[in-house]
């Protein structure tokens, strides 16, 4: 009875563990001024997700939101980017 | 930025109040060790050969739910993707000009000097023929295994991402991914879609009155004489209806559309300034 | 002893979504670039699918909602029943992952094709000009 709750327990400290990770990298996307950081950022952020979304046994998203957020949102950004400014300022 | 103490102490009790809001129950005190009677339904009756009237032929709940239990969701969802699809290639509308004087510019070049280094090529070659194949996987065993349409759509959109980073655009052109074709198969895939979720359309006006549309299985409490169904299996393989098919025309539209809008933007700037002439 | 330290960990685990969304609120709000708001606005709606996955969550689970065999017996059909976590949000998400990648695909191209108009990408300086 109690390996299964301390199951749980690490479950939980794994989810913990990675929103966590996902606050900070969200923090430093919007603080960050060069937009190339930011996007790559941005991609760090949402394999933080990833790493959510398996915990909580979801694997249909994972297979939909791994190449869209980290393939596709980051690749527009950078296209975007070549074709614009690369600073942002304030 | 100045920050003005009104607004920031509103926005942390703002916060304060909707963590102690979900946590105390707003959502109905998640996470539980029960389900809500929904999920149980869909879960109970997704593959259950005992009660046939409710079941969508197919072991995984997610997918029967997209195509079979909310189908009409995923057909309104396809629309608005193919709406930002016509979107961004009528905002791009001058691509067919600028793409004439880029290719005249492109003649002169040899085809060894552009792109990245030689590893590079390399193992570009090899894996977007893996990429192809895995996408191809998930989207034919979208009924049995997680994935589907969508997904397979998605990673197969990595692949051209990657070819035309590590050779050029023109290898695409050579590959037969132009921007028509790739529109044609998308409007093929469409077209797919709307085929099937109105067969049993079809056979309303042939006489067999208990149809619906996007109808899977057959459902014993229509007007008689009722529609058969999609076939369940063929032989061994499990082809769970119209799940099979709507997958399959689902990857066609989305991996085209994706190839359209990165051989839309590959296009140099110079050559749409200057169309535009600035 | 063991149930406050799950309860700590959840309300820590709300906390910080919520505050991911304000993050992400005050990076469409505060920051002038069009660009930089289109990051900010993809990091809110992904949290906003991550919270209705947590609500789907069965506690201590970690089975799929995918059924692993073709013909079930009746007792692991029921087996499986009260093991697996929701599908109804999983299903309602992907379709939410779907629609805003769209709208975002059509937002890059907007502030591309307005880059190339108007050479700024800056909120105020494109309010100043008016048509």
């Amino acid at each position: 009875m109690v390996d299964v709750l301390l199951e749980i327990l690490f479950l939980e400290l794994l989810l913990a563990f990675s929103l966590t990770l996902a606050l900070v990298l969200a923090y430093f996307t919007i603080v960050q001024r060069d937009l190339v950081k930011a996007a790559v950022l941005s991609a760090g952020q949402s394999i933080a997700y990833a790493f959510t979304y398996y915990l909580l046994a979801a694997p249909d998203i994972l297979f939909a939101y791994i190449p869209i957020a980290v393939g596709i949102y980051t690749v527009l950004l950078l296209y975007a980017i070549s074709k614009t400014e690369r600073y942002e300022e304030l | 930025m100045k920050v003005k103490p009104v607004a920031s102490v509103s926005v942390l009790i703002i916060l304060a109040a909707a963590v102690l809001a979900i946590a105390l129950g707003a959502t109905g005190y998640t996470p539980s060790l029960e389900l809500r009677p929904l999920a149980e339904f869909y879960l109970k009756h997704c593959l259950n050969p005992f009660k046939k009237e409710y079941w969508a032929a197919s072991p995984e709940a997610v997918t029967s739910m997209l195509w079979d239990y909310r189908g009409l969701d995923t057909v309104y969802e396809t629309t608005v993707f193919f709406l930002a699809i016509i979107g961004s290639v009528a905002v791009f509308r001058f691509a067919e000009a600028a793409l004439t004087s880029y290719k005249e510019a492109e003649k002169g070049k040899p085809k060894a000097e552009e792109g990245l280094s030689l590893i590079v090529r390399v193992i570009t070659r090899i894996v977007f023929v893996l990429i192809v194949a895995l996408s191809a996987a998930i989207a034919l065993h979208g009924h049995l295994t997680p994935g589907g349409g969508f997904q397979a759509g998605s990673i197969f959109a990595v692949a051209p991402l990657l070819a035309i980073a590590a050779f050029s655009r023109r290898f695409l052109e050579e590959l037969g991914l132009t921007k028509n074709k790739c529109l044609a198969i998308r409007t093929t895939g469409l077209l797919a879609i709307a085929l099937i979720a109105l067969i049993p359309l079809a056979f309303v006006l042939m006489g067999f009155a208990g149809s619906f549309i996007i109808q899977n299985q057959p459902k014993p409490w229509a007007l008689h004489p009722v529609f058969p169904g999609f076939p369940v299996n063929l032989g061994p393989i499990w082809l769970a209806g119209t799940l099979i098919l709507f997958n399959i025309a689902e990857y066609l539209t989305v991996a085209s559309g994706f190839t359209l809008l990165f051989i839309l933007l590959a296009l140099p700037e110079e050559f749409f300034r200057r169309l535009m002439g600035k | 002893m063991m149930e406050i330290i799950d309860y700590a960990l959840w309300l820590y685990m709300y906390s910080v979504l919520v505050a991911i969304a304000a993050v992400a609120i005050y990076g469409v709000v505060a920051r002038p670039n069009i660009l930089k708001k289109i990051i900010a606005l993809t990091i809110l709606g992904d949290t906003a699918n991550t919270f209705i996955i947590f609500i789907g969550y069965r506690l201590g689970s970690t089975t799929p909602p995918i059924i692993t065999t073709l013909t079930p017996t009746p007792e692991q059909i029921s087996a499986f029943v009260a093991a697996s976590v929701d599908p109804v949000p999983q299903c309602l998400v992907i379709t939410a992952i779907v629609i805003n990648m769209a709208v975002t695909a059509l937002l890059i191209f907007l502030a591309i094709q307005a880059y190339r108009l108007y050479r700024t990408l800056h909120v105020k300086n494109l309010a100043r000009l008016r048509g």
